[in-house]
């Protein structure tokens, strides 16, 4: 399975994006701060949906990271978010894998990693 | 610089607003943020005419993109903004059911900026051509009422008759000339000469206008065209512009409403010291009709022999006497009582005249 994971960060898309605004490195910068305070207050809140049994009480926080995300190229957490999203929004999960709960430990995992991925790929523009 | 237009964007990511406001303030667009389909709606709600071009998150918690569209173009004052619909490769099965539903357009993340350049000028161009359909619809309307106006007013100074052959365009020949056979009714008032010389301006205007009032009332309830005021004397014709069958009995019954009406004015009058009375004078025959005047200031009018033997009968007539012709009297015969005056020396004709009084309608 672990060769069907997707990237952590798909530099591409953060290449991509940086394009899509002029190459305004000073704009990407500040949309992942943006991106790491939204994301933080999105996971916290999922985790919480889950703990408080409100399963579809996710979706919103789950469907609104995915798509960050998805734009900054955190590749890896949009896949698991997108996976939270839909096992909030139906009552049978997708696979016997992708239960709300099995998501929601992964989802922390993955968080963790892409700041760091994202941190990381800051400091070294910042460097440029 | 003027503003090419302003957006609204509406998604659920801050990151993605924030990358499409970029985006599109880059195009020089005035750009305005909705977290929610909810909070858009009510944003346009709020700020008529404010907004050009929506790009819509095909899906967000809340009310999600088909639903808001939905609203949207369930909406009078919005259904004409163009939406264009932003969302993920995955969703290209709901752009499709967008469309179906109304909007104009849509685009992928990650958002290239040329083609959202490219498509945001298309529906800004689509959106601009709508407004000013929207703006011509409204100068029309405008003109329209304009001339609506403009033919009340008119209808004022001119008979009904002659107004609505005016508005109706097919007017050239009717008043270019024609000939045709006519009733033409003649009234004026006994007495008035020398009231006018008496009396105040004012009681002159308010008596004449209590008159005109009453005559208008009988000649458009007969369908009379008024041919023109002159002071205490008014000319009535029949049977043109408007053709009508019974041209000679609707001006002898009209000029009986006409005395009918005129009796409690006379006392009213007579009350305040003026002794005024009423003749009419009818007769029939043919009559050329049409433009009369000069570029400025035309009127439509009859001449010929009936018009003149109408207004001398008019004039010999004493108070409440409504005089016919020999001719007018032969077509509503039995349709009223009637006597014989003998025969009255006209002016400007040959011989004797004879004249009948109606007396009252049968």
């Amino acid at each position: 399975m672990a060769g069907d994971e997707a990237p952590v960060l798909d530099a591409g898309v953060l290449a991509a994006l940086s394009a899509s605004v002029g190459g305004d490195r000073g704009f990407v910068l500040q949309l992942i701060d943006t991106y790491l305070a939204d994301g933080e207050a999105q996971v916290q809140a999922i985790d919480a949906a889950l703990r408080a049994d409100d399963t579809a009480g996710l979706v919103r926080p789950a469907h609104t990271l995915k798509s960050s995300s998805a734009t900054l190229g955190a590749m890896r957490i949009a896949d698991t978010a997108r996976g939270l999203e839909m096992a909030g929004r139906s009552d049978e999960p997708a696979a016997p894998d992708a239960t709300a709960e099995v998501l929601v430990t992964r989802l922390r995992d993955d968080w963790t990693e892409a700041i760091t991925a994202l941190r990381e790929w800051a400091t070294a523009e910042e460097a440029r | 610089m003027t503003s090419p237009g302003s957006a609204l964007v509406v998604d659920d990511s801050r990151v993605n607003r924030l990358v499409l406001v970029r985006q599109l303030s880059e195009l020089g667009l005035e750009v305005l943020e909705a977290e929610n389909g909810v909070a858009a709606l009510e944003l346009l709600r709020t700020s008529p005419g404010a907004i050009d071009l929506v790009l819509l998150d095909v899906l967000m918690p809340e009310l999600d993109g088909y639903e808001t569209l939905a609203s949207l173009k369930a909406d009078e004052a919005l259904r004409h903004i163009p939406v264009i619909m932003v969302s993920g490769v995955e969703e290209l099965d709901s752009v499709v059911r967008c469309i179906e539903l109304g909007a104009t357009d849509y685009l992928t993340k990650p958002i290239n900026p040329r083609i959202l350049e490219a498509r945001i000028g298309a529906s800004l161009a689509a959106k601009r051509l709508r407004d000013l359909e929207l703006l011509h619809i409204e100068t029309q309307r405008e003109l329209t009422e304009t001339i609506e106006r403009q033919k009340v007013a008119l209808s004022r100074y001119l008979s009904p008759q002659i107004s609505a052959l005016i508005a109706s365009g097919d007017d050239e020949q009717l008043l270019a000339g024609h000939r045709r056979q006519i009733t033409v009714a003649f009234c004026d008032l006994r007495g008035f000469t020398s009231f006018a010389e008496q009396a105040d301006p004012e009681e002159l205007l308010g008596v004449l206008g209590e008159y005109h009032r009453m005559m208008g009332e009988s000649i458009t309830e007969h369908g009379g065209t008024l041919e023109h005021f002159a002071g205490d004397g008014v000319m009535i014709f029949f049977n043109d512009p408007v053709p009508q069958e019974d041209h000679v009995e609707r001006a002898v019954r009209m000029a009986i409403a006409m005395r009918d009406r005129f009796q409690p004015l006379a006392r009213s009058w007579a009350k305040r010291g003026y002794e005024l009375g009423f003749g009419v004078g009818i007769a029939v025959g043919y009559a050329t009709l049409g433009r009369i005047g000069f570029e400025g200031r035309y009127d439509y009018g009859a001449i010929g022999n009936v018009v003149i033997l109408a207004s001398r009968l008019s004039s010999q007539a004493a108070s409440d006497q409504i005089l016919l012709s020999q001719r007018a009297l032969a077509m509503v015969e039995g349709l009223v009582q009637s006597e014989s005056v003998g025969e009255l020396q006209i002016k400007g004709l040959s011989r004797p005249v004879p004249a009948i009084n109606v007396l009252a309608a049968r």
